[in-house]
């Protein structure tokens, strides 16, 4: 058992390690990523300042609330990037018959999977949301108290997981449906419009799909709400954070559950 | 004229094939304008207007804007930077048409493809859910119409000069979203530039973003009056002289640069 995790854990360290050199080869491009990417979230939140300044709330929420909430939606958007980025891609690497080299590795495929890839670019996502996140917690005047610390920490990672099973579901849909497209844009879009404002100014019947059926209301807006003292359809008082972390690993393992599923169908590239 | 038509024709039926991809496009502006208007609802709250701007109006605006992206997708830069790095784009100068004539055929033909399978179901939904986006006035739908295609030659020929880098450059790759956040969101596409701080706004109008999506949006939901629109318009006319002069100028210098690449 120790062994084996000991052997898990060097093979990814291993890979990690040749991802970042990889990276490393362009630095140029690194460089331009580091100036895209910050830019369009800086814009995000620069336009939600200015029709806040015009109207004074969203909702109820204010331009720091806002930022708070922004924040720590980039962050794990950044972190999934980082770590998640080779679900983006599943469907072409499924009809190029990339996972024949996985599946005769003597190892969980699942695993090498996830470690092939280790996207140092994502740091660009995740310097901005950091930024922004910090302004938040300075407008909101965050306490950072141990447990306040703890909790940021459990939404993150939980927050991340539901961003990469969301990926990783659309990507596995190609095992079925044989297409290249693994709905990208569609999951972007989703995650932008839903994690950007808080979910509160949808109707009952979107608020819902967001919650129960596709929960990314746990990504930002529940966590959030409960830092801030907003209120929310489950009144919840400081748990959320908690609920977050469980539900990101809970949707997680559904999904590799249909990945797996999904393998059994794989049968490689024509040629 | 009849090759152009050809090849209009040729990328409609080609477009026709990807059925995944029209789904979740359809979905994806589906989704942008859905959530942008429950944002805008928010926002106003009580209030009827803002800065000038009706609630109807501002939501006009938005459903109005999403159907302008979806026939404002110019293909061009993907075109020319993937003939630079295949060698194509020597057969494409053999051709016995314009190489960017050719270009502007596939993506016009594109459009036409886009109002039956993007627009439409999209003004379905948004009148279905949201309002029927009716124009202030039929001149001013006149008028729109109008200012609708000298946009739309101002984003394509800035979109071909982007992507004519590619002849001086090996990769583009965040170059390319770094212009397309721009004139996302300086074009007012979004956010309309007039919530933005007055002296950004007088930097912006010095621009040519804003006579892409915001200057034809205004005419449609009357926000300007009848002056004011012909100066813009007039203005919107000489951007489009500067950008195709840009685009000119860089044509010829990346045209003498292909033959240095050599293949």
């Amino acid at each position: 058992m120790i062994s084996s995790l000991k052997h898990h854990f060097l093979v990814a360290a291993h890979l990690i390690k040749m991802s970042i050199q990889r990276t490393l080869e362009y630095p140029v491009e690194l460089i331009g990523w580091l100036f895209a990417n910050p830019l369009q979230f800086v814009l995000g939140i620069a336009t939600i300042k200015f029709v806040i300044a015009e109207f004074g709330t969203l909702n109820g929420w204010t331009f720091g609330e806002l930022a708070f909430l922004y924040g720590l939606a980039v962050i794990s958007h950044g972190l999934s990037v980082i770590f998640f980025v080779q679900t983006w891609f599943m469907g072409s690497a499924m009809l190029e018959g990339e996972f024949d080299i996985l599946m005769l590795r003597p190892m969980n495929v699942l695993f090498q999977f996830f470690f092939r890839f280790f996207y140092l670019i994502g740091i660009t996502d995740l310097i901005p949301g950091i930024v922004i996140f910090i302004y938040g917690c300075s407008q909101i005047h965050l306490v950072w108290s141990f447990i306040n610390i703890l909790m940021l920490i459990s939404v993150l990672i939980g927050a991340t997981l539901i961003r990469g099973a969301v990926f990783l579901f659309t990507g596995s849909l190609a095992f079925w449906t044989k297409s290249r497209n693994s709905f990208l844009f569609l999951n972007f879009a989703i995650f932008d419009q839903t994690t950007k404002y808080p979910l509160s100014i949808y109707p009952r019947v979107i608020q819902m799909i967001f919650t129960f059926l596709i929960p990314l209301g746990f990504i930002g807006f529940y966590p959030a709400s409960d830092f801030l003292d907003k209120g929310n359809i489950f009144n919840s008082s400081g748990t959320m954070p908690w609920v977050t972390l469980v539900v990101g690993f809970f949707v997680f393992w559904i999904v590799t559950r249909i990945f797996r599923r999904g393998l059994r169908k794989y049968e490689s590239a024509g040629t | 004229m009849k090759p152009y038509l050809y090849i209009a024709k040729t990328k409609v039926l080609s477009a026709l094939a990807y059925r995944f991809d029209v789904i979740s496009s359809i979905a994806i502006q589906c989704i942008v304008v859905i959530a942008t208007s429950y944002f805008w609802v928010a926002v106003y709250g009580d209030r009827q207007s803002a800065l000038g701007v009706t609630r109807e109006q501002m939501l006009t605006y938005t459903i109005m804007s999403a159907l302008l992206a979806c026939i404002f997708t110019a293909n061009v830069e993907n075109r020319v930077i993937q003939s630079v790095r295949k060698g194509n784009v020597a057969l494409d100068m053999l051709k016995p048409v314009n190489v960017f004539g050719i270009y502007l055929a596939e993506d016009l033909g594109a459009i036409a493809i886009a109002l039956c399978q993007n627009a439409l179901p999209l003004l379905l939904i948004s009148c279905v859910l949201i309002q029927v986006p009716t124009p202030s006035s039929v001149v001013n739908f006149l008028l729109f119409l109008f200012s609708v295609s000298v946009s739309y030659l101002i984003n394509w020929l800035i979109t071909a000069c982007f992507s004519m880098l590619a002849f001086f450059v090996i990769s583009i790759g965040p170059l390319h979203q770094t212009k397309n956040v721009l004139i996302r969101i300086l074009s007012g596409s979004i956010i309309p530039l007039w919530f933005f701080p007055e002296s950004l706004q007088r930097v912006l109008s010095f621009l040519p973003f804003v006579y892409i999506y915001q200057l034809p949006l205004s005419i449609y939901i009357g926000k300007l009056g009848f002056s004011e629109i012909l100066t813009q318009t007039g203005l919107q006319m000489v951007w489009l002289l500067i950008v195709y002069g840009v685009f000119t100028l860089i044509r010829k210098k990346a045209f003498s640069n292909v033959l240095i690449q050599g293949g």
